[in-house]
């Protein structure tokens, strides 16, 4: 087992809305990422996954609110450190950030190079302007970029060309945990390519420590990260290994998830595709109980009574929902004539 | 390299167009206005004479030195050929005073005054909008408004709410003229005391009624840049919050700046209200005596000059745009 880069221990976060109301978008999130190793949250849209990449960074601003829990980069604790502090030695230092439209999101009026200056001396590193160039040229050539671009504004540069160059700030710092935030949901399937081989490279070439990646695309998710977590209405629904998640996934969510998706393997052909009806809840008052219980083919009364909590089954993948994993793989064995009576004990 | 070069090549081949339209416009319409300043002008010189031919003689001798007798066309290459030379004729109703001459003093007291007056009113203007947008506060509820209703008076009820005020109430300042009426132009002390206190209550008019428009416009794009991507981006790349705001103001005085061109222009006419009011020995009164007096040569002259001041200013304010503002190079770069 590597050393641990980035544990999550029951976060919990919320939005406060301009009427005062408390939107419970990350609620009790736990989360284990090894050095060397990358996990993928996927899930619907609005389920949570963006909020939890900006609860992960250990820095809220508003409307985004730190309520409880512990995150833990590299052994120091974060979520207990001033926010000044954390801004200063952690963000971009020890924690990266790749945010979704990255389209936007450099300084118009700003040379590339510039904000890699101010990138650097934000974090107390002396360094002369020479020295920060010959840094970032060597690690643009080294991740594929052309030097051009660091003497270029960001309005020059292509929409997948722009994505890189964010990934390549974010990262310039070789940062121990980098977030991204799909990075490639915006582009074309060529960039979207380039996009993922350089962030293998990053992983490859060490810069990198370990990774979160958020996206809602699910293949991609099994070609890049290690393991899956599948996310909804801010919580973990299921959590194991790439493979286990797209080929055997326990939890109904999940399990509707994977079944909506394509991934060329052996053994797909008789994969048939499925698709979940509804939308995820509104996390203003989430449902009792379970609260994918009202989506949920095989709900019983018994899950929009009772929360079910986050249990470990076979070697560390964890889910979260009533049913005994021997009963749910039964029931999806069975097709979805039959609906057991949830069992809480663990089998 | 070349996409500055053809930005700015652009852009001065358009402003040269606009001079020589506002060129034509200057000479014309002085001349429609109905009634004869020249014979008016001889009528003066031959008052007292009986002898008809000799007046004839002398009206037809000024007829021919002011050269109304040509057709317009005529008249408009003569005047133009002497203006390049920098000779705009002599005026009418300061005879035999050359009008380069009266524009030459005129002009200095209007730039002088104006174009301070104007930065300072849109510098201002543009650190209340920006304080009103991140500190928001006394300063967005209360500082701000006050400024826009300001900024909403007319040039010269400002002017003469001031004047009032100041001038007549309190006598804290004086109330005409560009300098005290019984000191002579020199270097001492006592001329630049007096030529200081006279700036005072022209200047603050410009930059009172300049605030509170360019405050309006700072504050809401400073606020929509503040939610931009890149500031949240910045801040999880852990820059601080001071070079975050520098990155801010910086964008949203983009649109600013193209405000400064527009309100130079419009500002240049509001403003030459407050120089008449203050009888300030500006390009404003100059332009009133010469309306009054019927003075074409003075009067093309000192459009003209108003003219060509804009036309500088806004092309300075463009060419600016082009070094400030990388997007609007790349766009002329295709």
């Amino acid at each position: 087992m590597g050393k641990v880069m980035l544990e999550v221990k029951d976060l919990k976060t919320k939005y406060v809305t301009r009427f005062h109301e408390d939107v419970y978008a990350v609620d009790g999130v736990s989360l284990k990422v090894e050095e060397g190793k990358s996990l993928g949250i996927a899930g619907e849209s609005g389920c949570g996954k963006s909020t939890l990449a900006l609860s992960l960074m250990g820095y809220y601003f508003a409307p985004l609110h730190y309520i409880s829990g512990d995150i833990i980069v590299d052994g120091q604790t974060i979520s207990n450190m001033k926010p000044d502090d954390v801004r200063r030695k952690i963000l971009g230092n020890e924690i990266a950030y790749i945010p979704q439209a990255a389209m936007n999101a450099l300084n118009p009026t700003q040379k590339i190079i510039r904000f890699i200056e101010d990138v650097i001396h934000a974090h107390g590193i002396k360094m002369t302007k020479k020295e920060i160039y010959d840094m970032a040229r060597e690690r643009f050539a080294e991740l594929g970029l052309p030097e051009e671009v660091l003497e270029k504004h960001a309005v020059e540069l292509s929409g997948g060309m722009k994505q890189r160059t964010v990934i390549a700030i974010s990262t310039i710092l070789s940062p121990k945990v980098l977030i991204a935030d799909e990075p490639s949901s915006a582009l074309d399937v060529t960039s979207q390519k380039m996009v993922i081989r350089m962030m293998r490279q990053l992983m490859e070439k060490g810069y990198i420590k370990s990774m979160i990646f958020i996206t809602h695309e699910l293949p991609l998710l099994y070609n890049v990260t290690d393991d899956i977590a599948v996310m909804y209405a801010g919580q973990f629904v299921e959590l194991g290994t790439a493979k286990e998640m797209v080929f055997d996934p326990v939890h109904p969510y999940a399990k509707g998830l994977m079944g909506s998706i394509i991934v060329p393997e052996e053994g797909m052909k008789a994969h048939e595709l499925t698709a979940l009806r509804g939308t995820p809840p509104n996390l203003k008052n989430p449902p009792k109980g379970c609260r994918f219980a009202p989506r949920c083919p095989y709900a019983v009364p018994t899950c929009t009574a009772m929360a079910p909590d986050e249990k470990e089954f076979e070697n560390g993948r964890c889910y979260r929902c009533l049913m005994s994993v021997r009963k749910l793989r039964e029931v999806y064995a069975n097709g979805n004539e039959s609906k057991p009576e949830p069992e809480t004990e663990f089998d | 390299m070349k996409g500055y070069k053809k930005y700015y090549g652009q852009k001065i081949f358009w402003y040269f167009l606009t001079l020589i339209f506002a060129v034509i416009l200057n000479f014309i319409l002085p001349r429609l206005m109905p009634g004869n300043p020249v014979s008016a002008l001889a009528s003066k010189a031959v008052s007292g004479m009986t002898d008809s031919t000799a007046i004839q003689k002398v009206i037809n001798d000024y007829a021919e030195r002011f050269g109304i007798n040509e057709p317009m066309y005529k008249q408009f290459f003569m005047w133009l050929g002497n203006a390049l030379k920098g000779d705009f004729g002599v005026s009418f109703s300061q005879y035999p005073r050359p009008v380069s001459d009266i524009i030459a003093k005129a002009v200095w007291w209007t730039v002088c005054l104006q174009l301070p007056a104007i930065i300072v009113g849109w510098l201002l203007g543009n650190l209340l909008g920006a304080i009103a947008a991140y500190i928001k506060g006394v300063f967005d509820k209360a500082i701000l408004p006050l400024f826009l209703f300001i900024g909403n008076i007319p040039a010269f009820g400002m002017a003469t709410v001031l004047l009032f005020l100041f001038a007549i109430k309190l006598k804290i300042a004086p109330s005409s003229g560009g300098y005290g009426y019984d000191l002579i132009p020199s270097a001492s002390w006592a001329f630049i005391k007096s030529i200081i206190s006279h700036y005072q209550l022209p200047f603050w008019s410009i930059v009172l009624i300049t605030i509170g428009g360019q405050a309006i416009g700072m504050r809401s794009m400073s606020i929509y840049e503040l939610n931009a991507d890149y500031v949240k981006y910045s801040r999880f790349l852990g820059i601080k919050d001071r070079k975050i705001v520098g990155y801010v103001f910086r964008n949203a005085m983009l649109p600013q700046i193209t405000g400064l061109a527009l309100s130079l222009g419009t500002m240049m006419g509001g403003a030459l209200v407050a120089e008449m009011i203050f009888s300030y020995p500006g390009l404003g009164m100059t332009l009133l005596s010469a309306v009054n007096g019927q003075d074409y040569p003075l009067l093309s002259a000192c459009t003209l000059i108003i003219t060509i001041m804009v036309l500088i200013a806004n092309l300075a304010v463009e060419l600016l745009y082009g070094v400030i503002d990388p997007r609007v190079k790349a766009n002329q770069m295709d």
